[in-house]
């Protein structure tokens, strides 16, 4: 009986108004999303371009390498500054980046503090090139970019990693947001299938509602024991602001915005997603369809990035909430 | 409403629909006249006849009359054919005649037919039209006897006719049994005068010839039955002469109904025929052709996969078999929820394993994969390039199966023998992305995505060693468009896979289910 209740029916799931795989991929992706604003998101020079180009702001772009023959002289590429973030242009879900926080000739320090030697961030960057963690298995190319300052803000809430913040946009509105926090598990890295936790964001407050880890959910950080409900995003109108402009950079009807915050600058975009996945909803404990479902039927349309925001931080009745 | 009709899943729903119609109508006629079984190894035996012909020429012209099978109802001609030197041929729908100038020598004519049993049609020869009975020709003294003879036969068992039968067959017959009846052992005469006796009783009756099919057999005289017409049901039925059982034996092959002989010769003189009967058993499958031929769909069979030489068919029966293959991976990813690696790996790992044998598969899958994450292992040191360092574990891969492939044979492992089925390409994309995924997500998730792969394998497995389903998939091919349009629909499945209604039970409100209880 303990095994069985683990499951629910199909017909709890729809009336708690998820989102399966399926759906998102059938009627909200193939329906909102066209194929050829893809390369848009995917493409981690032009993203930065274009947020760059319609005001938002994005960690400062180093330079990039394209060709293996241009990989041994990427340390002059880096010169002058004291630490920087290696990333495929064309990679997904965190994979292939590489974040050096302090450097000699031939020691790199990572975030994780492990120390690397110059063979082994030449051979990740040729790795890069090759392919290995573009979508597709496409030569892809090495992007260099300044390492995030990050605000002490959430410094008890993560163990090492990058703390960021997940906003789902759907038509321009931010429907439910999420703080993913890196674990001892997860080694550092933010992805809730590793073991990171996801904290659900009150879209309106900015404020923790909820949290998980392996899809349980929890209160505390497992390793740093902050409690997770006093978790509060600061400049959380800049982060719905910057997430809802990605409607209008990309033209994407669904996509995906993370957003790490700065010690200096503030909130800034990590990167753009055309296929956000679906751990959101249980980090909210709170189905995104019926969210969706309003957002397309009920909200006002042909609204600046602005007006937007303010409809839905003033919006009273919480239509998503029974 | 208009969007409902206007929408994909509608018309893939429709097409759904007309491909099963279609398929039933294709299979039901390939059944009834191709005989294509929904079981696989069925046989069905051929017979080959020979009836050989010798006569003594008379110095007249030669016109020599060969009645053939009326191979239309009980069994199907595959093939005849008449072997007679300086005669000309001429066929018609139940005889062959053929004439000659006058000749001087010992004539020898073969006719050679190869039949097969149509099994559906046996005894069941429907004639709607009832026969005229000759009047019999008994003298005065006759008549009364054979009036005689029909009332005695009342005492016995059965129908009219085989009333008669038995009471001819009696062991210790009555008198006039005897005066009557013509000698025990000429059975042709005895038929004679068993129709002669019914046609006094108003019912029609004819004699029969045929042959028994025994393997090997050789006789000079054809086998005798009789038929006599059933009013109520309008057909004709067979009786043994002996034993008054109704109905064509197995192995009965009728070559003429009524008439006087098989075979009427003018212009020759101590005519003999001697019929050899031998028998071959032909694969259900092969014949197809030839019924095809019979029920007029000889275009049909020619356009169709089934006409291809053997080696092409070979090839084609693993690729029917894909498709259902294929509609397994795809239920379960997107039905199920499970996660495999690389979208078809799993169907080709399950197709090495029907050639494999699933334990020996299993091992041979786990040696090569263990071994080359071990090699992998070392590799990554090597810090190479992602292109040669692939190449390089695929020749791993061939080095392994190599060894693996001597070492079974030397020492009669036959598990270590099935590493030479895995497709070398597949294999060594599992080796590498299991090795990226374990540097990259630990072992635990590597372990995961390489069983959930194996599991779906076994599954498809499973469904693809059957022979039946195997044999059902060729043979009834067009059930690859039904398949297609599955998946097609199945493109358009967008509710909850099973994997998320774990994942996502935590989403549903714990107030709801105590409210349920």
């Amino acid at each position: 009986m303990s095994w069985f209740s683990k499951f629910a029916f199909p017909w709890q799931l729809k009336k708690a108004g998820v989102l399966n795989m399926n759906k998102r991929n059938y009627t909200i992706i193939a329906h909102h999303n066209k194929r050829n604003l893809y390369p848009l998101v995917d493409d981690k020079v032009k993203t930065k371009q274009l947020a760059n180009d319609i005001g938002i702001q994005t960690p400062r772009l180093i330079g990039s390498i394209s060709a293996q023959y241009e990989v041994k002289n990427f340390l002059n590429l880096v010169q002058g500054y004291q630490n920087f973030v290696i990333k495929p242009a064309h990679g997904s879900g965190g994979k292939g980046v590489l974040v050096i926080k302090k450097y000699t000739q031939n020691h790199f320090r990572t975030a994780s503090e492990r120390v690397l030697r110059y063979r082994e961030v030449y051979q990740h960057i040729s790795n890069i090139l090759s392919g290995l963690y573009s979508l597709g298995g496409r030569y892809d190319t090495a992007v260099f970019e300044e390492m995030v300052d990050f605000s002490t803000e959430f410094k008890n809430f993560s163990y090492q990693g990058v703390p960021d913040v997940r906003i789902i946009v759907f038509e321009g509105y931010p429907a439910l947001a999420m703080m993913r926090l890196a674990t001892k598990e997860s080694a550092g890295r933010a992805n809730l299938h590793q073991g990171a936790v996801g904290v659900g964001i009150d879209i309106q407050t900015g404020k923790a509602i909820a949290a998980v880890q392996h899809n349980q959910p929890i209160s505390f950080h497992p390793d740093t024991g902050a409690d997770l409900m006093t978790l509060a995003v600061p400049f959380w109108r800049e982060h719905l602001t910057m997430a809802a402009k990605g409607y209008e950079m990309t033209g994407l009807g669904y996509l995906g915005a993370d957003i790490v915050l700065d010690k200096e600058r503030g909130p800034m975009v990590l990167e753009l997603n055309a296929r956000p996945g679906l751990a959101i909803q249980i980090a909210n404990q709170c189905g995104l369809a019926t969210i969706l479902d309003n957002i397309e039927h009920t909200y006002p349309k042909n609204l600046s990035v602005d007006e937007r925001i303010d409809y839905i931080l003033n919006k009273t009745n919480k239509t998503n909430e029974k | 409403m208009l969007k409902k009709f206007l929408s994909v899943r509608f018309w893939l729903t429709v097409g759904l629909i007309c491909s099963v119609l279609f398929a039933g109508w294709s299979i039901y006629y390939k059944v009834k006249d191709w005989d294509f079984n929904l079981t696989p190894n069925q046989t069905t035996p051929v017979w080959a006849i020979e009836s050989h012909l010798t006569f003594k020429p008379t110095n007249k012209p030669i016109q020599i009359t060969l009645y053939r099978p009326d191979g239309s109802r009980i069994y199907k001609i595959l093939d005849e054919s008449v072997v007679a030197k300086n005669y000309t041929v001429r066929e018609e729908k139940d005889k062959f005649i053929l004439t000659a100038d006058p000749q001087k020598k010992d004539q020898s004519i073969y006719y050679r037919v190869s039949v097969y049993d149509n099994k559906e049609s046996r005894g069941k020869i429907k004639d709607t039209q009832v026969p005229t009975i000759k009047a019999p020709d008994f003298d005065d003294t006759l008549l009364p006897i054979a009036q005689q003879i029909l009332t005695l036969s009342e005492e016995q068992s059965g129908d009219s006719v085989q009333k008669l039968i038995r009471l001819i067959n009696q062991p210790m017959p009555d008198e006039t049994v005897i005066t009557f009846m013509p000698e025990r052992q000429d059975i042709r005469a005895t038929a004679h005068v068993l129709t002669k006796l019914l046609a006094l009783k108003q019912i029609p009756a004819r004699v029969i010839r045929g042959i028994t099919l025994e393997e090997g057999k050789k006789t000079s005289v054809p086998d005798v039955m009789l038929e006599a017409y059933d009013m109520q049901g309008k057909r004709w039925l067979t009786y043994d002469l002996q034993t008054g059982a109704i109905g064509i034996p197995e192995n009965f092959i009728v070559l003429q109904r009524g008439g006087k002989s098989l075979v009427d010769v003018a212009g020759g003189v101590d005519s003999a025929m001697k019929y050899s009967v031998l028998k071959s058993v032909n694969s259900s499958f092969g014949m197809a052709k030839y019924r095809a031929k019979s029920a007029r769909q000889e275009n049909l069979f020619t356009y169709s996969i089934y006409n291809l030489p053997i080696s092409q068919q070979n090839a084609l029966k693993w690729l029917t078999i894909f498709p259902l293959a294929i509609l397994i991976v795809v239920v379960l990813r997107n039905v199920v929820g499970l996660k495999t690696m690389g979208t078809f790996t799993p169907m080709l790992i399950a197709l090495a394993l029907v050639q494999t044998g699933l334990i020996s598969g299993l091992i041979g899958f786990g040696l090569i994969v263990g071994i080359g994450l071990a090699i992998r292992t070392g590799l990554s040191k090597l810090n190479l390039l992602l292109v040669p360092r692939i190449s390089a574990v695929v020749i791993f891969v061939i080095l392994i199966i190599q060894v693996c492939a001597v070492l079974g044979y030397v020492y009669d492992w036959r598990v270590a023998t099935s590493v030479l089925f895995f497709p070398i390409i597949i294999m060594a994309w599992i080796i590498e992305r299991a090795s990226i995924i374990w540097e990259e997500e630990g072992f635990k998730n590597a372990a995961k995505e390489v069983i959930n792969s194996v599991i779906v394998a076994v599954i498809t497995y499973f469904i693809v060693v059957n022979p039946t389903i195997r044999h059902i998939m060729f043979v009834f091919n067009e059930l690859n468009v039904v398949i297609l349009f599955i998946v097609m629909l199945l493109g358009t499945y967008t509710g909850y896979r099973l994997t998320e209604l774990k994942r996502f039970a935590p989403l549903v409100k714990k107030t709801d289910t105590n409210g349920r209880k």
